[in-house]
């Protein structure tokens, strides 16, 4: 089973062209964050609230990546027991907790695309553009799991099925990143868009990140329409 | 966090009191688990004693709610208190869970 890092980075890449479906960097950046985050929370490593998120154990997961990311979280003095998560991490939030992480996200989507090459799961193709400038690219060689999370999340969308935790964390990452289309007919996203922000919102640091992103959207959109 | 149970007229009202929370969310799936063995269960799950629910509780209540559906039984919340409350507002678990203001109304409701 694929991490939530590796699974968005493999969901964002086009089956096409092998590079990652067009999203402003610094959103993507923070899909990748919250997914990192929000493994994390299903670890058992962190927990959260309407207003606070704590790391309630710092011990390693055994996954360097996520060993960062919970390094970076947790407080001076959380690994050996000093305090408490809760009161070392009094001003720490869901949203501060991505904002955090976000400044590593392109060093975990580069470490996500050498897993998922090593899982074979992805080709690595490199060659030059021009003749001049170097580009990568990583065609999708093993497509199973793409196929078998877009039919689960499928199902979910379109029945009354209730999600289990790990589904949800998937829903609300494949909404940040726009990429519904994936998974649904334009008709039925239509259709379909109270279910996904329900089911988008039963994750506490998911409404985090879908916040983040929809706030960029919203700078980008009136910068953009600031200059036409 | 303490985890009580009893049945009537072929309902089990489960009782949580406390905080549901990363450190209780185990336990609390653990004895869940042992109710939804077999059958379609009818759960009314009393909340009044239960004083913070985090993100880990939540889940846990996420997998009953998933495992109830899928054998065709039905849960049903009761006694919320107003934090308590405002955490699934947010959370939009309000529309995942039937939710009534009592016992009596969580049993018929489970029952329905």
């Amino acid at each position: 089973m694929l991490g939530f890092v590796e699974e968005i980075v493999l969901l964002q890449l086009d089956d096409t062209r092998g590079g990652l479906a067009e999203l402003p960097l610094s959103a993507a950046d923070i899909v990748l964050a919250g997914a990192a985050v929000m493994e994390l929370a299903l670890l058992n490593r962190i927990d959260s609230d309407l207003q606070h998120l704590f790391v309630v154990d710092p011990s390693p997961t055994g996954d360097a990546m996520l060993d960062d990311v919970l390094a970076r979280l947790a407080p001076d003095g959380a690994e050996d027991g000093a305090k408490d998560g809760a009161e070392l991490n009094a001003e720490l939030n869901a949203t501060a907790a991505v904002e955090r992480i976000t400044g590593q996200a392109d060093a975990y989507r580069r470490e996500a695309l050498q897993r998922l090459v090593a899982k074979g799961i992805l080709r690595e193709e490199n060659g030059r553009h021009f003749w001049v400038f170097r580009t990568r690219r990583y065609p999708v060689i093993d497509d199973r799991e793409q196929r078998e999370v877009k039919a689960r999340l499928r199902q979910l969308l379109l029945t009354d099925e209730i999600p289990d935790p790990h589904d949800v964390v998937l829903i609300c990452l494949i909404e940040a990143c726009d990429l519904l289309g994936l998974v649904l007919s334009a008709d039925e996203i239509a259709r379909t868009k109270t279910r996904v922000e329900q089911l988008s919102r039963l994750d506490l640091i998911g409404q985090a990140v879908t916040r983040a992103v929809a706030e960029i959207r919203f700078i980008i959109r009136h910068a953009t329409s600031a200059i036409y | 966090m303490e985890f009580t149970q009893d049945e009537a007229g072929g309902v089990t009202t489960v009782r949580l009191a406390g905080r549901l929370d990363s450190s209780a969310a185990p336990a609390a799936e653990d004895s869940f688990g042992h109710l939804l063995g077999g059958g379609a269960p009818r759960l009314a799950v009393d909340l009044s004693q239960l004083e913070y629910i985090s993100s880990a509780g939540l889940r846990v209540l996420l997998v009953v709610a998933r495992k109830v559906q899928q054998a065709n039984g039905k849960v049903v919340l009761f006694g919320l208190r107003p934090n308590v409350r405002e955490v699934f507002s947010v959370s939009g678990f309000d529309k995942i869970f039937a939710i009534e203001a009592d016992a009596a109304g969580a049993a018929a409701a489970a029952l329905r």
